[in-house]
């Protein structure tokens, strides 16, 4: 288990370099700066910026500076909010966006097993009906629709939950957030955690614990443990896709997270911003994916003896 | 060595037997819808009235009805409006159908030049004077009413929410289907190539996919939406670009299957070169899994599309599309549930549809529908 860990680890290193890279070279591409404002700026205090954000070096050196910087666990100064260095605007970003995606990830996997697991028997079935509903609204209504609906709903109409902000992380002003990022997950964890509790359903062993007259919910009992495994394995993709949610979550209900910070340093050109944005992001995804890997081998000795 | 080959199924022919195949009602309904939708939103702005950027101050932020405006308050508003910019004060007004007549009264003669004002409104058209007294202090004017409908109301700017909502589709159907494109074509290239070169280059390069599977897209695609500029035309690449990764497994694994067959086999010993077994013998035969896919691959790029122009990296004013309206009804929800509600219907009609056209096409294949 330990050298699959470490083996896991060191498989990452590359990749995360690569995404680095990939997205350094992708903004300096980019047309316009950091500092483009309506009114020009004096060319000497242009230049003189440029000197200072070490922005006129040659883009090789600029590279291997933020490399080590980030080695040394520094992102360097935000070129937008020019008075906070990345790592301060991410001090108060990141548990916030930390908590929304922990308990999003959280509610998705809870509903979303459950569903899945009443979802599982008759195809006609109340279970089997809602996992279906619950599929087909994740495709019909993003997350961008839902949100507005919900604020109508619940904020503007009922009055019974604030419309927006995050006040330190009330549980009131958490519900609405939480809940629209979820949605499209459980959607996708009821659907795996239905195909393979059925899949379990049908293995071999399986039938011979039936043959042996093994009641039901001790049956279901033992065939959870590989039904759970695709729904596993989605969880990776899952992290994504709740921190890709998050971005417009956050815009909408006025959270003031890592999602803002992003979309509003992709318009700014806040170099600095939107690379650290990108490395935290990519090291949760690796992160997550080894997890997975982890569950997996814990679940499936067959991957385990590997 | 006695592995079972692969079954090999799909031909191209079989792809219009599947379409039989698939005919349930739900297929055919969700077929019917995207027709729909497509015709709508192709000729409905040339049937429009309304120019999709024409902006009628007078009718900010109208709700949706199937009453033609002006209303009488509408009517009051605008002659009054129109009385402050002409410095005149409103003795009588009276509507007689599609006409309405006012007496204007000044302390000064009346320039006849400022009832231009009228002409500029949207609920007036050029006025006729009747009659003059008091040397021009008394005015007595007639003018037709303009008569508009606004289906699905106006927006905040006053333009028509209807034409804009089927403006925006060309938009979004558009870069769907264009982005689908790009992301087929470099999907099945790569697919094609690995799968054909196998061995080192086939590892090498599913693993560059894996690698790249693992990033969150939308953060690429911001950087690449960066990159590109907010250009509609450059919207569709960056999509593409990010979108091609699951074609490229599929494509790989059908040409494994695919090259051990004695076609190819054939084909290789005539002295074919590979490029042209691979265009010739090797995507049409994949061909069936590959569309199955890009019935899933539509509505998913539409979405991206969609949630970009939501963030305000996508598509620029004047110009819409859904993701964009639904934004702007986002911002208006406290005003102007119209705003939202008609864009999200349009854009969950036409991913539900696509979505459940997808899955039929994939279930007459009998292919997985993840």
């Amino acid at each position: 288990m330990l050298r699959l860990i470490v083996a896991r680890l060191i498989g990452a290193v590359p990749t995360l370099f690569l995404i680095v890279a990939a997205a350094f070279f992708l903004l300096r591409l980019a047309p316009g700066g950091p500092f483009d404002a309506e009114r020009a700026l004096d060319p000497d205090v242009a230049q003189n910026l440029r000197r200072i954000y070490r922005l006129d070096r040659p883009l090789a050196e600029q590279f291997w500076l933020y490399l080590v910087s980030l080695i040394e666990g520094d992102f360097g100064p935000s070129l937008h909010w020019r008075d906070f260095s990345v790592n301060e605007l991410f001090a108060k970003a990141l548990p916030v966006s930390a908590a929304l995606g922990a308990e999003a990830l959280l509610a998705a996997l809870l509903i979303g097993v459950a569903l899945g697991l009443a979802g599982a028997g008759r195809e006609t079935g109340l279970g089997a009906r809602l996992v279906d509903g619950a599929a087909f609204f994740g495709v019909v209504l993003p997350a961008f629709v839902v949100a507005p609906l919900l604020q109508l709903g619940f904020g503007l109409t009922l009055h019974v939950l604030p419309v927006g902000g995050w006040e330190g992380g009330a549980w009131r002003n958490q519900i609405l957030p939480v809940f629209t990022l979820a949605l499209p997950q459980i959607a996708i964890v009821a659907r795996l955690m239905q195909e393979g509790l059925r899949d379990a359903l049908a293995l071999p062993h399986i039938r011979t614990l039936r043959a042996f007259g093994l009641p039901a919910w001790h049956i279901q009992a033992h065939a959870l443990r590989a039904a759970v495994l695709p729904a596993l394995s989605y969880l990776g993709l899952a992290a994504a896709n709740v921190l890709t949610g998050s971005v417009v979550v956050e815009t909408i209900f006025g959270i003031p997270g890592m999602g803002r910070y992003f979309v509003d340093g992709a318009l700014g050109r806040d170099y600095t911003l939107v690379m650290g944005t990108v490395v935290i992001v990519a090291a949760l995804v690796v992160f997550f994916n080894l997890m997975v890997d982890i569950g997996y081998a814990w679940l499936d000795p067959r991957v385990r003896d590997e | 060595m006695n592995r079972a080959e692969p079954p090999i199924k799909p031909a191209p022919s079989r792809l219009f037997l599947s379409l039989r195949a698939a005919g349930t009602r739900s297929v055919r309904a969700s077929l019917a819808l995207l027709v729909l939708v497509s015709l709508l939103c192709l000729f409905g702005p040339l049937a429009s009235p309304h120019p999709y950027d024409r902006v009628y101050r007078d009718y900010v932020l109208v709700a949706p009805s199937l009453a033609p405006h002006p209303s009488a308050t509408e009517i009051d508003q605008a002659i009054e409006e129109i009385a402050k910019r002409m410095n005149v004060a409103i003795e009588s007004r009276f509507r007689n159908g599609g006409v309405f007549s006012a007496t204007l009264v000044a302390v000064q003669p009346i320039d006849l030049r400022a009832l231009r004002a009228f002409e500029r409104s949207d609920v007036f058209s050029r006025p006729r004077v009747v009659g003059r007294e008091d040397a021009g202090r008394r005015l007595l004017i007639e003018t037709p009413i303009k008569s508009a409908v606004f289906l699905f109301g106006t927006d905040a700017n006053g333009r028509d929410l209807l034409t804009r909502v089927l403006v925006a589709g060309r938009v979004s159907l558009s870069v769907g289907l264009l982005a689908s494109f790009v992301a087929l074509v470099i999907g099945v290239t790569y697919g094609a190539i690995a799968g054909y070169a196998g061995g080192r280059t086939d590892a090498l390069m599913m693993r560059l996919v894996e690698i790249v599977y693992a990033l969150p897209f939308i953060f690429l695609l911001i950087v690449l939406v960066m990159v590109f500029g907010r250009h509609f035309a450059l919207i569709f690449l960056a999509i593409g670009a990010v979108e091609w990764l699951d074609m490229a497994r599929i494509v790989r694994g059908q040409t494994l299957s695919i090259k051990r067959r004695d076609y190819v086999a054939a084909a290789e010993a005539l002295g074919a070169t590979a490029p042209a077994i691979l265009w010739r013998h090797v995507v049409p035969n994949a061909a069936g899994p590959i569309i199955a896919y890009l019935t899933l691959l539509v509505p998913r790029v539409i979405l991206l599309e969609s949630f970009v122009s939501f963030l305000g990296l996508g598509v620029q004013e004047p110009l819409t599309s859904w993701g964009v309206l639904i934004a702007d009804g986002a911002r208006n929800i406290q005003s102007a549930v119209h705003l939202l509600i008609f864009p999200a219907i349009f854009l969950g009609a036409t991913l539900g549809a696509l979505q459940n056209l997808g899955n039929g096409w994939r279930a007459a294949f009998g292919l997985p529908s993840h």
